[in-house]
């Protein structure tokens, strides 16, 4: 007689829940669910909407995948996006605001009223890609260095780094955004480069040339660096190395694994991914911005990531998982603000989402144990 | 009978008619606003949403926690929601410019509620005059300071700078210099940075007052840091009522609720007022106007001019600033 436990049933619940797509089965089911009473949900602009808001999400939530597959964290991600978003924007800036910026210690020094150093120069836009980068770089070593050869924990290391370099990104400008960037720049951050028109839409009051984008910079970035992302970590020996340096330390040291080498160079992917966030959150917002990636920033890329199913215990990390969370977050994030719920509630809401999904995480790798 | 018939079937249709014109007319409004820390906001939002609600509008409200990529995606997710409207109180005027763009460029009207993007040129921009009322309301302390030290004294001055990000601190810092200006060979002016922000006031104010403990006169470039200046001033003795030694010469720019009493009170000598429901009642005729007009993008700046109150014109003008208003329950 056939146990509970290898019933036909369970076996199927078990796998579902076991499965690489569970999260995506589960966004597919809260949109069928919600498709008849928000209407507005499957709309073209609407969905337009969730892919703009997907993207540079997905690219922040990418490089902290790197970093739970080793049972760390990066909590400065978010000040790797301030502080990049003001460099990058002070270099590029086409022109500089002297009643706003003449305090600031760039000032006439990198930035002027005729704008950035690089403005108006060929291949100006790369240079300063390139710096953003190289700051993020360091900033990655730093946090790599101090996590994998001084053995401090994660955690201390980048709260500490998410404080200094924050305070670095307001001191640069004061505190004060950086606007004027050039139309090559922007681009990156909204251009199209496939749009649907639908035609007028008469269900507002004035109607509407309405043009949607779908294909845009952003999407063809952000899956450039998920499909990098996703060859290293599922396809390449370092990746292997990733997961392995998460599920024991001690025995990938046993092993022969460079576990040093391989936590710094998770803190650099990292931080790497977190600038080219940046470039996008910048872009966007057409300004450097120091307080870009504060307030609840962080706990949409690590709820993201978890609620994707990467395990905040390390060693079990998938990019399609952490594209699914993504996706699922931003709908979820989408879904109640259509809900008209306040700031608050939504805020809640999510918190309790990314509870469950930490809930969820712990079931999920029971219920592996118990299957192996 | 006929003519009972016809004057029920003539009253029917009248009301349709009533009511159909009451529906034709409501419209849909997203007001997306960057948070409700201070008095004037506060009391904004309520004057806004209240009058949508009263006039038979829906209102979607939208509270971005002080994150301007958040209040962009908000906005985005009104336009995709077909709202007939957008209604914003942006978080600095560079992510406003941002903002205004996606609206029009979605065949949205939409209108700047007091925090003016940095190009005025697109959208309905309400705003305050900042720098003729800060002026009026420094004015009146640089005078009466002067009036009462001696001749030959240099007087110290402290100025608390918002977020220069915003278009209205700029203002107000420019209404502060332009009185400081026609004595400037009597003040000392120390700047300290607030950012809007009553954490970051309070530590470089008490680092600023440390560092120049004698105080001759100050100017908050917002009302809400009153209870913060207080904090910082009366364990040093700087807190005192006009005739009592050591009493700082102070002007603040709002008129919110808390000035209205420190004014009464004597603590605060002055305060330019910002007329809160000229600007809301301005931004909802405006954007309504564009609505029932089928414009999409409206281009207009409305200047409230607003006025200073002081201790001069307190007995006179007290039932003209809204903060007095609210105080007296009205």
């Amino acid at each position: 007689m056939p146990s509970a436990a290898s019933s036909p049933s369970r076996k199927w619940a078990s796998r579902l829940f076991l499965s690489d797509y569970f999260v995506l089965y589960l966004s597919l089911a809260y949109v069928a669910i919600l498709a008849p009473f928000l209407p507005t949900l499957l709309n073209p602009a609407n969905i337009s909407n969730v892919l703009s808001n997907l993207w540079p999400l997905l690219v922040v939530a990418t490089g902290q995948t790197f970093i739970l597959a080793t049972a760390g964290i990066d909590l400065s991600q978010g000040a790797v996006i301030a502080v990049t978003s003001v460099i990058g924007a002070m270099l590029i800036a086409v022109t500089g605001n002297a009643a706003v910026l003449s305090n600031a210690p760039i000032w006439g020094v990198f930035i002027g009223e005729q704008g950035g150093i690089l403005a108006g120069s060929i291949g100006g836009i790369a240079v300063a890609i390139a710096i953003m980068m190289l700051v993020a770089i360091l900033i990655g070593l730093l946090n790599g260095v101090s996590v994998a050869v001084f053995g401090m924990p994660a955690f201390m290391v980048t709260l500490v780094t998410m404080i200094v370099i924050g305070a670095v990104a307001i001191y640069l400008s004061l505190s004060e955004n950086i606007s004027n960037l050039p139309d090559a720049f922007v681009t990156l951050g909204k251009g199209d480069l496939v749009s649907v028109y639908f035609g007028a839409q008469d269900e507002s009051k004035i109607p509407r040339k309405i043009i949607y984008s779908f294909v845009t910079y952003p999407m063809v970035i952000a899956v450039a660096v998920a499909v990098a992302a996703h060859y290293l970590l599922n396809r390449t020996v370092f990746g292997r190395q990733v997961v392995a340096v998460g599920s024991n330390k001690r025995n990938a040291e046993v092993s022969g694994i460079p576990v040093r080498r391989v936590i710094v160079a998770v803190f650099v992917i990292s931080a790497v991914c977190a600038a080219i966030g940046s470039i996008l959150y910048s872009a966007r917002l057409e300004a450097g911005r120091p307080t870009l990636g504060a307030g609840t920033f962080l706990l949409d890329v690590i709820g993201a990531t978890v609620i994707g199913g990467t395990s905040l215990f390390g060693g079990k990390a998938k990019i399609i998982w952490t594209f699914f969370g993504v996706l699922f977050f931003v709908l979820l994030s989408n879904t109640l603000n259509l809900m008209n719920l306040s700031a608050f509630q939504v805020d809640m809401v999510k918190g309790a989402v990314i509870l469950a999904a930490a809930l969820l995480d712990v079931l999920r790798t029971r219920l592996t144990r118990e299957l192996t | 009978m006929r003519s009972l018939t016809s004057t029920v079937t003539a009253s029917l249709i009248a009301l349709g008619g009533i009511v159909a014109g009451t529906s034709a007319n409501a419209a849909t409004i997203c007001f997306a606003f960057q948070d409700l820390e201070t008095e004037f906001w506060v009391a904004g939002h309520k004057a806004i949403t209240t009058t949508l609600a009263d006039q038979g509008h829906t209102v979607l409200e939208r509270n971005a926690n002080e994150d301007a990529n958040k209040q962009l995606e908000q906005i985005k997710d009104c336009i995709a929601q077909g709202v007939d409207g957008i209604i914003v109180i942006p978080q600095d005027g560079e992510s406003a410019v941002t903002i205004v763009k996606e609206a029009q460029s979605a065949d949205v009207p939409i209108a700047v509620f007091n925090r003016p993007p940095t190009d005025t040129s697109k959208g309905i921009v309400v705003v305050a005059d900042n720098k003729t009322i800060a002026e009026q309301a420094v004015d009146y302390i640089v005078e009466e300071a002067l009036a009462k030290a001696p001749a030959d004294k240099t007087l110290n001055a402290i100025i608390i700078v918002g977020d220069l990000g915003d278009p209205n601190a700029v203002g107000r810092k420019d209404g502060f210099y332009a009185a400081i200006d026609k004595h400037k060979d009597r003040f000392n002016v120390v700047e300290v940075a607030s950012k809007w922000d009553a954490a970051t006031a309070l530590a470089n104010l008490e680092a600023a007052v440390t560092a120049n403990p004698e105080v001759d006169l100050l100017f908050t470039s917002s009302d809400f840091l009153f209870p913060t200046i207080r904090s910082v001033f009366e364990p040093r003795g700087l807190w005192k009522k006009p005739g009592e030694d050591g009493h700082v010469m102070m002007a603040g720019l709002d008129g919110d609720k808390t000035a209205c009493q420190l004014i009464k009170d004597g603590y605060v000598d002055a305060t330019g007022v910002q007329d809160l429901y000229f600007e809301a009642d301005a931004s909802l005729k405006a954007i309504l106007a564009a609505i029932d007009g089928g414009e999409a993008q409206p281009n207009e700046v409305v200047q409230d001019p607003g006025f200073a109150l002081t201790q001069a014109n307190l007995g006179t003008d007290e039932m003209k600033m809204w903060g007095c208003v609210l105080l007296a329950g009205k």
